[in-house]
């Protein structure tokens, strides 16, 4: 375990000092503090512009941060040979893997937090409680967690360009799950409905992890809602990065 | 005592690019390293030096014959508790500082915060970085990354230290800094295991080597054995055309100097003699002794050979 | 020579540019009288490309929109609001409440098409039942157009909303007084007395209101007896109690503070000083 924890560190050490983070950053707050001046375009509600352009901006960020340095942990290490040494340490390569997630977990942590600041700060200065927007803030939080577990993964067996290219499309896919549902309905033959509804359940459903619309327009959640939807979110990235652990495993580092 | 490193039948071989042709690295490999000693695993570029040292380590997975690390296979974690290793080239974390690299290894060796420091502070010593503990690694030229890298294999105090190439890249200062670390190692009762395509160095540190070519072993065995001390042959170089009298080789150079190989101190008084009654001028007398090279070269044309025929 | 080709090629380009430019200008404003298409993909398929960001893509087709109905000299201008504000923004965020509204103000305000921007409004109040603000909106704009009896039926929605402030039922029934319907008017005021969650002010703007609707039925109810009366005797009554004997009316009703209403035989005109007092 103390291995987890010391690759973890170092992890965020070293990624923390990568000047591209603090760009992506730097992005996003400059578009939270856009927001203040977009809101002042619109006809009624001008919070609402603010929340909503934060949240996005969060998440979009996010996004962009997740594949950016999820995707390079694991290829930078076994391109420049960093991964022979770890790996001669008396150190299992599941907790190799794990650590890298778990410093990519920290990072990301670190944007969501210091651009959600920035966000309910923004809220807050135009004279509404911001309070509505934390469940919201979390859950982007998870839903970043489970695609960094898909970053781990494709890295762990391919190329950095593909292995962001697979990020990006789980993305979208899982954003597109809903379509499947819907598919499976309009689908005629048998083994069509099996597939549809394979995919549907089994792509990971990230728009049940998006409390965004409810959060800008301060609209109570199911009670238990937010509990399992972040059940279902870290409990799916789990399995993936135990996945990613598996492939690790069983890599040659030629 | 058992020995620290026993390589069995040892194969790997790789496949082309969608499956199609098969290149074998390392072909039938049987090595044993005994403790306290200097191991050379030598060959020219391509031989499966890498390849066997990553298979020694767990890097990659035999197809066929064992690796026994103070009898234990690699991926054992008590084995690779007691050794350290230094790759071929080098890279390492580029925003880190030296003090939060080595800590990261001390870690997961499981050293304790105090003797953590002590250890960083002596290494770093030990491989001539001390002062450098602040500067990210971004800023470390070649030769220091190879340094701390040394260090990162040493500051645990393993029993058994094992080096890819260890002297590539460096200046002749480095060169020599590294063969007296490796020599110290030895005077402290560990064991080092390198690979190296550069066979002088082999021949000042070594106790017993391995030659590998094209993944097979070539030759092995006490360096003394191989290559004898005695002097094998006297070079006689001279210029003008060979006199009668010289029994030896004699080859013409297109300069108009010429070199006889010749077999022991009588034949060489003798073609002094000869010499200098023919009024030619003499221009170097050199015992030689067979170097590794000598061995390694004649050995690398009989697997050739071998090669043709079969 | 070396140094200035580079500068001669790039002022060369940005002429040309420039040039372009100025050209691409004069077209646009040559295009104005031009009617307009609007291709504007519908909600559920920008849903679908939107990728879990609906509301953000709803605000800014919004934005949008103000901006393109601040332009009056469009030609056509009105062709697409519902489909903008109805179809479009409220698709990807149906609670957003502003588009409704707005889409709304334009087409009652604007464009005078009173039934068109209920119609957004109904839409917006169906998406979000607990908003009394969207069928307010309505019943005023009803009331602007002088289709009281709408009005009401807004009112009455908009005062059904649980949570929705009292003041709402003093509208109702306002505007059913406004609509002719005194009958209903009095019931509704006679409710506003009677709510129990309402306070002193409701309840004395509410006594005054039955004061001076029940006077004006009374009023009304013997204009039309004594118009009656004329018709049948083919002259006006001399008194009051005529009607009554005529039976016309089956008695006399008395004004709120009981006293009887006057009658002037030589106008055959009815009224009551309570009706002075309220000034309604």
């Amino acid at each position: 375990m103390r291995a987890v924890v010391a690759i973890a560190l170092n992890t965020f050490r070293e990624a923390i000092r990568d000047r591209i983070l603090y760009l992506i950053l730097a992005f996003a707050i400059g578009l939270i503090a856009l927001a203040r001046f977009v809101s002042l375009l619109t006809v009624g509600s001008e919070v609402k512009i603010i929340k909503d352009l934060g949240l996005s901006a969060i998440s979009i960020f996010g996004l962009l941060a997740t594949t950016f340095v999820g995707v390079s942990l694991l290829f930078k290490e076994i391109e420049r040979r960093t991964v022979l040494t770890m790996l001669a340490q008396p150190v299992r390569r599941w907790q190799f893997v794990a650590g890298k997630y778990a410093g990519l977990l920290l990072v990301l942590g670190s944007l969501v937090s210091v651009t959600g600041l920035a966000l309910l700060a923004a809220v807050a200065l135009k004279g509404e409680s911001p309070v509505s927007l934390v469940p919201a803030i979390l859950m982007i939080m998870v839903e970043l967690a489970l695609i960094a577990a898909f970053a781990v993964l494709f890295s762990a067996f391919t190329n950095p360009i593909l292995a962001a290219v697979g990020t990006v499309a789980t993305y979208v896919a899982g954003h597109l799950s809903w379509s499947f549902d819907l598919l499976e309905k309009r689908v005629d033959s048998a083994s069509g409905k099996l597939l549809c509804r394979a995919l549907h359940v089994v792509l990971p459903n990230l728009d049940r992890l998006d409390v965004k619309a409810a959060a800008v327009h301060g609209v109570p959640l199911a009670p238990g809602y937010l509990p399992l939807a972040t059940a279902y979110g870290l409990g799916y990235a789990s399995v993936v990065v135990v996945l990613a652990c598996v492939v690790f495993e069983r890599r040659e580092f030629v | 005592m058992s020995d620290v490193i026993a390589l069995s039948g040892l194969a790997k071989s790789f496949h082309g690019h969608l499956g199609i042709g098969r290149t074998v690295a390392v072909a039938g490999l049987d090595l044993a390293v005994r403790p306290g000693e200097i191991f050379g695993l030598l060959g020219p570029n391509g031989a499966g030096k890498t390849t066997t040292l990553k298979m020694m380590l767990g890097l990659l997975r035999p197809d066929a014959g064992t690796v026994r690390l103070f009898g234990l296979p690699p991926t054992d974690l008590a084995a690779r508790k007691r050794l350290g290793f230094l790759p071929e080239n080098p890279y390492f974390y580029d925003y880190l500082t030296p003090v939060e690299f080595l800590d990261l290894y001390g870690r997961l060796h499981g050293i304790e915060a105090p003797e953590r420091k002590h250890r960083i502070a002596a290494a770093l010593a030990k491989v001539g970085l001390a002062g450098r503990e602040s500067t990210q690694l971004r800023k470390f030229s070649k030769g220091m990354v190879q340094r701390l890298g040394l260090a990162q294999a040493i500051q645990h105090d393993p029993e058994l230290v094992i080096l890819d190439e260890p002297m590539s890249g460096l200046d002749p200062v480095g060169r020599r800094e590294v063969r007296d670390l490796i020599l110290s190692l030895r005077a402290a009762g560990r064991t080092v295991f390198f690979s190296s395509h550069i066979l002088q160095d082999a021949e000042m540190l070594c106790d017993r080597v391995a030659i590998v070519f094209k993944g097979r072993l070539v030759a092995s065995g006490h360096l003394d054995d191989l290559v004898p001390r005695e002097a094998r042959w006297i070079e006689l170089s001279f210029r003008g055309a060979a006199p009668s009298g010289i029994d030896g080789e004699v080859r013409q150079n297109p300069d108009g100097t010429a070199l006889a190989k010749l077999p022991d101190v009588a034949a060489l008084t003798r073609a002094l003699n000869a010499l200098a009654g023919a009024k030619a001028e003499i221009l170097s007398v050199w015992p030689r002794r067979e170097t590794l090279e000598d061995l390694f070269l004649r050995e690398i044309e009989r697997a050739r050979e071998r090669e043709r025929v079969s | 020579m070396r140094r200035l080709a580079p500068i001669l090629a790039l002022l060369f380009a940005c002429t040309c540019t420039w040039g372009a430019r100025a050209g691409l200008v004069r077209m646009d404003s040559a295009r104005k009288g031009e009617k307009e298409l609007l291709y504007l993909p519908n909600g559920k398929y920008l849903k679908a490309i939107s990728l879990g960001h609906a509301p953000l893509v709803a605000d800014l087709i919004y934005l949008w929109a103000i901006q393109y109905y601040s332009d009056y000299e469009r030609a056509d201008r009105y062709r697409y609001v519902e489909h903008v504000f109805g179809d479009v923004v409220a698709e990807l965020d149906p609670r957003y409440l502003d588009p409704y509204w707005l889409g709304a103000l334009i087409l009652t305000v604007e464009a005078h098409e009173l039934d068109r921007g209920l119609k957004l409004l109904d839409e917006g109040f169906a998406n979000n039942p607990q908003q009394w603000i969207l069928p307010y909106l309505a019943g005023w704009e009803c009331d602007h157009a002088g289709q009281y009896e709408r009005a009401v039926g807004y009112f009455e929605r908009a005062a059904a909303v649980p949570g929705a402030p009292a003041a709402l039922l003093r509208l109702e029934a306002g505007m059913t007084a406004r609509s002719g319907d005194l009958r209903g008017a009095l019931k509704r005021w006679q409710a506003v007395l009677d709510n129990p969650r309402g306070d002193e002010e409701a309840r004395a703007i509410a006594q005054r209101q039955i004061r001076g609707l029940t006077v004006q039925a009374d009023l009304a109810q013997l204009t039309a007896a004594i118009e009656a009366f004329a018709r049948r005797e083919g002259h006006r009554p001399r008194s009051l109690h005529d009607l009554v004997s005529a039976g016309l009316v089956p008695e006399l009703p008395l004004d709120p503070d009981g006293n009887p209403y006057a009658y002037d035989p030589a106008t055959g005109e009815v009224s009551s000083p309570a009706s002075r007092v309220l000034g309604s």
